[in-house]
């Protein structure tokens, strides 16, 4: 190998690769991303939110490394790809290979030259990525970025970009450069970073489900090329606090280490191989050319004379003369549009059947859509259901995204085909338009998307099958994937085709395609995108089979709409700029003289008039929707302008409500009128009332003990003036009617809506002024995230004396409603139904509280019923497949919780379905309402039944929110979410069994393991939902503490202590915050002592264990076994926790549905030794237990004595001590 | 009738590739002879409508195909220097669907008449293969078979015997001779003898100049009684090439024989021979490039 020729090659190429546009748009393109990056929008989920308090640096290693990983795949992997496989195709199709092959270049300096070249290529790129976010981070960030920019260390940009970009970009370059070299294809090129952007953003990435065990999650880990999972699940998904994460050196093991060197090694070794395959490829060609060389070469040249001298004629040849061309008959007509179109699709779709790339991208398709379908999980990790829509729109950016990439590559390479081919000339001299050949190009493009759409609509049609619950319905699919699919897929190709001809380069082309995905991905990413800009609706579409598209349907039609409009634009400009003839320079200058340009772009006026007026229409539609400009202006008018007047005013409270709500769903629209009974509760006098009513009400009338009373409208708050004023104790009568039109109104960007009057369902609720106008002025309304002042520091002693409530108003009140509906539809309200009317087609529903209540709603659709034991489930006709799981839950609940904590006080236990236009779930008193997403289209398993769960939860809700209404402050909300989520535990244990229990557990533990935020996270006491990590701690780690304290307590002491606290706090003004409840079980407990100290660390401290076993060992003992281990607690807390050596199957395979009952289990704290008969062909579980207390830091030996040989020892076999990282606290033996 | 007027063509750098051309060509066989470099291909890119030249025209029977190419096009049958094929498609169906874009048809239908013209150039029995499996021959028969399919009033050639076997290239010959009855061929080469065989007429271009618009026998005419024969010992080749203008040398019995043109004395040893087409071209365009140098040196 000649140094010398290796240096010149790579010189010769990394050169040529500096100058292609593809690598300048790179550079630009980690410019405007470095200075993303540097706002903080890629930041360590760690430190706390509050103003003043520890952030993560945005310049720590792990910052740098976790932005690094994702894009040195996603962005420097595209890129690589294409620079390096692209190069020997290039060579090839220059026809410069046979002429450097004819040098004394060997074809390993050859390959490795280019490949070197290459490789420094993009290597400068990375270095020039870190530069310029080191310049960015340092250099151009101001006070605003302060507390998250932390010190230059260079260390913290070198060694993410030794350990995770350079092995990415070597791996990446390597293969490709390979598959380039190899199969001289240059769809195969693109086919490893989109197969490799798939696999890992869709599923390597993002697939780690609680039960996922730690084998094959290393597996997982080792196989990805990025090295993004390991740094997720090993450095960042537990929080090591804030300091670490910005201070410290990533702790890479010996995985990681494996990971990188392995990749780096594929990525060489694919280059040298493909060396080896061109030296031999060369020596065959040599060896046939040598064989082929005495074949007769016709002379290209010669002298004239010898025919000049036979008299100039072809007489002589005349036997050689063919038959005459006039013999054919050839008659030549230009043909027309759609013949040509016609005949250029053909030929392109017999070139695109010699594809392979199509061969390998459908297959890689359905594994794409079939593994994300099959492994969709909904809360609490649970599968849930494919349904023909759900499917549809829940792949569509996964489809969208393959598509256009796809299309991208497709489109450029058949552009690009006859001049590769060499056919340009020919083909470019036929009378055929461009406009022609460029249909005919889509048109055959278009095979592949329809080719792709095919095969991914008979994957999801399969996962439906496999379910076996419903039909594959193909409208979805077809509305979806096929209407508002087409115009993304036009504009697209449009696009990718005016980008080629305008830049007249394939690397151009790719360049401009590759950076407008990465722009456009960047600007989803940050939240950017609206109607007008997200021409592929990544992210906008909501299906909800009850309400299809019903939301944002104007905004939508506009956007395709737009989008085509567009199309148009790009097709024209595509024909303009075709280089089927070379233009000349001079006369192109002349042309860009005013009045040429004039006449060229005047026929684009009219595509370019209808793009502006569309767009403009859109924006202001989006303007004035709900996430728009007029309505922040509105709300912050509110804010601004009342926020010190009546921040704190007293309003009265409510005695009763009187409403009635006429609806006309399908024009989105209702009448509203009805009555507050209030009572001033203040000790002063009440000489004016604020009411905030909906900025959607319109012709708003106020009435005072029936008496119309005017309002001053102060920017959306309306004051009535009390004459005389109310005194204290007084009532009076607040009349109001209004009407309005609900339909959630024009999202940003397709966000859906939490309340809405929808054709296909209608849901309201008193929280705010939706339906009933408000009491009051409302903080909430204008006050911008950014905005949001930190949460208000209670004193320690806040509780002592009446605190208001968290939920709804202060003191309970009735409530009469009454709703109308069009014929076929259902009303439900809170309370017991007490008449239902029809008249005219349409029916009146009366409902009446038969127990007070502190908050209401309306939900309405067209349902099917379904009656249990004292509850109703309302739902969807076609969404019957978990109703009886539903039905059954809401049944165990009432009894369940009625027998726990309190008898359930109301008639009847409603739950009511709506749209999936919002994925929430909410326990009214009474009226529970459901997203369809949630429950009623999940798929039941042992491990995660989100059906039992949610309902479990939402009704527990009756007792802890509903007739105990925590109080307002710290630590309150943990008394309804917290406890509700205990409540589902236990009727986890009782209904399903002791493994579903554990199951339950180990979902929300894992949950308050990988959102807790260490830095930021307080006592449970002091838990008021404004800081990161809250909502875990107050959901996850409320319900399991609670938990843990039945166990530390005992069962019936606890359960006692509970039903007491509700009978005291329940009707009571002064509503509880934790110190209450905490005081309030103390009485119940055996041992106070011990109580305190468990809540103590509990409830007023920062604790949770994390436990490692060590030094294990197994021996025998006369007939039996003995394990020696040590027990080290890394984490906090003291807590006795049990230890359990065991062999055998303790319980069934949970996939499989025999398996759902729990009867072979032993209950939860079974004695220190049991067995249990196994299932048929499964060997008997038997276990040893002892129990140990582990104090923080603490390493405790631990011994158990077995009559069996045991092969695993766990800690915690019942999940009964919360803990991190469970599963790494069991080790095999 | 094809008119050129007054055509440039200079490219960035700038170099330029034509200076002025003019030329009116009637139907018939036309040949457009030239060194390598001398502006052919890129004149026939023009008339191709595949260049737009700097300044200039080009009108086919009245209409400008540089304003409008699309309407040469129409008319236009090409056969560019260096070309190829979609891979992956057979002969057949490849001029099949290039007989599609240029509207070619005939009563027997598009597919009977793309085996009609693979007959004409000698490539039926390959019409099924792949075109990748075709050699560089077989190749430049396609090329030739749908360059003169349909209608087309004007023929544009460039190079189109290169790579034909000597059996080939007359069935070329006798093809372009057809074609030439009723329409404009334009056949740029640097092959005299391909001129000498079929054209009546030709211009002689060089360094993006027309140097002659004529007739073989006109440019014969031209030397006649100029050009001479003899020996020139090979080392005094250098030396001779100074004094007289060489056109061509030979070897014939291990002698070198130099074939000049001259207006003076008679080199000692020659004679008078008659003069050629390829005399008449080498004559003219060596005489060019000596009066280049010869400026280049004063200069």
């Amino acid at each position: 190998m000649s140094w010398r020729r290796f240096l010149a090659v790579a010189r010769l190429e990394f050169r040529t690769t500096v100058r292609r546009p593809l690598y300048i748009v790179l550079l630009v393109l980690l410019a405007l991303i470095a200075w993303g990056l540097s706002s903080g929008a890629v930041q360590v989920s760690s430190g706390a939110s509050d103003v003043g308090g520890r952030k993560a640096f945005i310049t720590s290693m792990s910052a740098i490394a976790l932005s690094l990983a994702v894009l040195g795949l996603l962005l420097h992997g595209f890129f690589v790809a294409v620079g390096a496989g692209m190069s020997v195709i290039r060579d090839e199709e220059l026809r410069v290979g046979n002429v450097l092959h004819a040098t004394p270049l060997t074809p390993r300096e050859y390959v490795w030259g280019k490949f070197t070249g290459i490789m420094a290529a993009f290597g400068l790129a990375l270095l020039a990525d870190l530069l310029f976010r080191a310049i960015a981070n340092h250099l151009l960030t101001g006070a605003a970025e302060a507390e998250i920019v932390g010190p230059f260390e260079l260390r913290n940009y070198a060694l993410p970009l030794l350990a995770f970009g350079l092995p990415t970009v070597l791996f990446v370059g390597g293969a490709s450069f390979a598959i380039g070299s190899l199969t001289r294809r240059p769809i195969l090129v693109f086919f490893l970073p989109t197969a490799l952007l798939l696999v890992c953003l869709f599923f390597v990435w993002a697939f780690s489900p609680a039960w996922l065990s730690e084998t094959w999650n290393s597996v997982l880990m080792a196989l990805d090329p990025a090295g993004f999972r390991w740094l997720n699940e090993r450095w960042l998904e537990v929080d090591r606090g804030v300091d670490a994460y910005n201070t410290q050196t990533i702790a890479f093991d010996g995985l990681f280490l494996a990971n990188r060197v392995g990749f780096v090694a594929i990525g060489l070794g694919a280059v040298a191989f493909a060396a080896r395959r061109f030296e031999h490829v060369l020596l065959a060609r040599s060896a046939s050319a040598n064989t082929a060389a005495p074949r007769a070469v016709a002379p290209a040249t010669g002298s004239a004379r010898g025919a000049e001298d036979a008299g100039s004629g072809l007489a002589q040849f005349s036997t050689l003369r063919p038959a005459r061309l006039d013999g054919l008959a050839m008659r030549a007509l230009p043909p027309s549009f759609l013949q040509a179109a016609a005949s250029t699709a053909r030929a392109e779709v017999r070139e695109l059947r010699n594809q392979p790339g199509l061969y390998l991208f459908v297959p890689l398709i359905l594994l794409q859509i079939i593994g994300t379908g099959l492994v969709r999980t909904g809360a609490f990790d649970t599968p849930l259901l494919a349904t023909p829509g759900v499917l549809a729109a829940g792949s569509w950016n996964t489809i969208v995204l393959l598509l256009e990439l796809l299309l991208l590559f497709y489109t450029v390479e058949s552009l690009e085909r006859e001049r590769a081919r060499g056919l340009d000339a020919i083909h470019g001299s036929t009378p055929t338009s461009t406009a022609a050949i460029l249909a005919g190009k889509s048109l055959a493009n278009s095979v592949v998307g329809v080719v792709v759409l095919l095969a991914a609509y008979l994957a999801s049609a399969g996962i439906i099958l496999f379910q076996g619950r419903m039909a594959p319905a193909p409208g979805p699919f077809l509305l979806l994937w096929g209407v508002l699919l087409l115009p993304t897929l036009l504009v697209w190709t449009s696009f990718v085709s005016a980008a080629w001809c305008v830049t007249r380069s394939r690397y151009g082309a790719y360049a401009v395609g590759l950076a407008l995905l990465a722009g456009g991905g960047w600007l989803a990413f940050d939240g950017q995108t609206n109607w007008v800009t997200n021409w592929n609706l990544w992210s906008a579409l909501r299906w909800s089979d009850m309400s299809v598209l019903e939301i944002d349907r104007g905004a939508l039609v506009l956007n395709r709409a737009f989008v085509l409009v567009l199309a148009v634009f790009f097709t024209l400009l595509a024909v303009r700029f075709h280089p089927r003839r070379s233009l000349d320079g001079v006369r192109t200058l002349q042309r860009l003289a005013p009045r040429p340009l004039f006449r060229a772009v005047l026929p684009l006026a009219p595509v370019v008039v209808a793009a502006v007026v569309l767009g403009t229409v859109l924006y202001k539609d989006v303007q004035g929707g709900s996430g728009g400009a007029d309505q922040r202006k509105y709300a912050k008018d509110y804010w601004r302008r009342n926020i010190e007047t009546w921040r704190d005013a007293p309003v009265p409270a409510i005695r009763h409500v009187d409403i009635t709500v006429d609806l006309e769903p399908a024009a989105s629209h209702m009448r509203v009128h009805g009555t507050y009974e209030l009572e001033n509760d203040d000790p002063k006098a009440l000489a004016l009332l604020p009411i905030t009513p909906g900025r959607h009400y319109r012709g708003v009338a106020y009435t005072i003990d029936g008496v119309k009373a005017e309002h001053e409208d102060r920017s959306g708050l309306h004051v009535l003036k009390l004459t005389p004023p109310l005194a204290p104790g007084s009532r009076l009568t607040l009349g109001f009617e209004h009407e309005a039109d609900y339909s959630g109104g024009t999202t940003k960007n397709g966000g859906g809506a939490g309340e809405f009057v929808l054709p296909g369902g209608v849901v309201m609720t008193s929280f705010g002024p939706s339906f009933a106008p408000s009491l009051g002025f409302l903080e909430e309304i204008g006050l911008e995230a950014k905005d949001r002042p930190n949460a208000k520091e209670y004193t320690d002693d806040f509780y002592v004396g009446p605190t208001p409530s968290v939920l709804g108003t202060d003191t309970p009140y009735s409530t009469r409603v009454r709703i109308s509906v069009p014929e076929g539809w259902r009303a439900n309200s809170v309370g017991t139904l007490v008449e239902e009317t029809a008249s005219e087609g349409r029916r009146t529903f009366t409902w009446e509280s038969d127990h007070p209540v502190t908050f209401f709603n309306v939900v309405a659709g067209r349902w099917s019923e379904r009656r249990g034991e004292g509850v109703v489930v309302y739902h969807h006709p076609d969404h019957v497949w978990n109703i009886d799981e539903i039905t059954r839950t809401l049944e165990a609940s009432r009894r369940r919780y009625s027998e726990w904590f309190a008898p359930f006080p109301w008639q009847e236990l409603k739950l009511s379905e709506f749209p999936a236009l919002a994925g929430y779930a909410q326990g009214f008193p009474t009226n529970i309402t459901f997203s369809e997403s949630i429950g009623f289209l999940t798929r039941s398993d042992p491990r995660a039944n989100a059906a039992f769960m949610v309902t479990a939860h939402e009704a527990a809700h009756q007792w802890w929110g509903n007739m105990l209404n925590p109080g307002k402050g710290p630590g309150g909300n943990v008394l309804s979410e917290g406890m509700a989520h205990f409540s589902t535990i236990l009727l986890h244990e009782s209904e399903l069994g002791l493994r579903e229990r554990i199951e339950f557990c180990k979902h929300i533990e894992d949950s308050y393991g990988s959102d807790r935020q260490v830095d930021s996270e307080r006592p449970l006491v002091k838990m008021d939902g404004s800081r990161a990590g809250d909502t875990t701690v107050t959901y996850d780690k409320g319900g399991w503490v609670a938990w843990m304290l039945l166990h530390h307590m005992g069962r019936e002491q606890n359960l006692a202590g509970l039903r007491e606290f509700l009978r005291v706090w329940g009707p009571s003004a002064d509503h509880p915050v934790l110190q209450d409840f905490v005081a309030a079980l103390r009485p119940f407990a055996a041992d106070t002592e011990a109580y305190d100290a468990f809540t103590r660390q509990w409830y007023f401290e920062v604790v949770v264990p994390e436990y490692r076993l060590e030094d294990v060992k197994k021996e025998r003992e006369g007939e039996g076994w003995v394990v020696r281990a040590t027990l080290r607690n890394a984490g906090t807390s003291t807590m006795p926790v049990e230890v359990s050596a065991a062999r055998g199957t303790r319980f069934e395979d949970p996939d499989k549905e025999s398996a759902r009952p729990a009867a072979n289990a032993p209950a939860a704290g079974a004695p220190a030794s049991a067995t249990v008969q196994a299932a048929a062909g499964k060997e008997a579980w038997r276990e040893a237990r002892t129990t140990v207390v582990a104090g923080p830091k603490s390493v405790t030996a631990i011994e158990i004595h077995c009559d069996f040989e045991p092969v695993e020892l766990v800690v915690d076999p019942d999940a009964l001590v919360l803990q991190l990282e469970r599963k790494k606290a069991r080790a095999s033996l | 009738m094809l008119r050129i007027r007054d055509l440039v063509k200079v490219y960035p750098g700038p170099v330029a590739a034509l200076q002025g051309v003019r030329l009116e060509i009637d139907a018939g066989l036309f040949g457009l002879l030239g060194p390598n470099g001398a502006g052919k291909s890129t004149l026939m890119k023009i008339l191709a409508g595949l260049l737009e030249p700097t300044s200039g025209s080009v009108e086919l029977d009245g209409v400008d195909i540089v304003k409008s190419p699309a309407k040469g096009w129409a008319r236009l049958g090409y056969l560019p220097q260096e070309f190829g094929f979609y891979p992956n498609l057979t002969g057949e169906a490849m001029l099949e669907h290039l007989l599609e874009l240029k509207g070619v048809d005939a009563p027997g239908g598009r597919r009977k008449l793309a085996r009609d013209l693979l007959e004409r150039v000698n490539l039926a029995a390959a019409a099924k293969r792949k075109v990748r499996t075709y050699s560089g021959g077989m190749r430049q028969r396609l090329g030739i078979a749908q360059a003169v399919a349909g209608d087309p009033r004007l023929v544009v050639v460039d190079e189109p015997t290169a790579g034909l076997d000597p059996e080939e290239r007359i069935r070329f010959y006798h093809l372009l001779a057809e074609l030439a009855e009723n329409r404009i061929v334009l056949l740029s080469t640097h092959i005299v003898e391909d001129v000498a065989v079929l054209c009546p007429r030709l211009a002689i271009i060089r360094g993006g100049k027309l140097l002659a618009d004529t007739t073989p026998a006109a440019a014969r005419a031209s030397i006649e009684g100029r050009v001479f024969e003899g020996d020139v010992a090979r080392a005094d080749m250098a030396a001779f090439e100074r004094e007289h203008l060489v056109t061509s040398t030979r070897l014939f019995e291990g002698r070198t024989i130099a074939r000049i043109h001259g207006e003076g004395a008679i080199p000692p040893g020659f004679s008078a021979v008659p003069a050629t087409l390829e005399d008449a071209y080498l004559a003219l365009v060596k005489a060019g490039a000596r009066a280049d140098r010869a400026i280049g040196a004063v200069a």
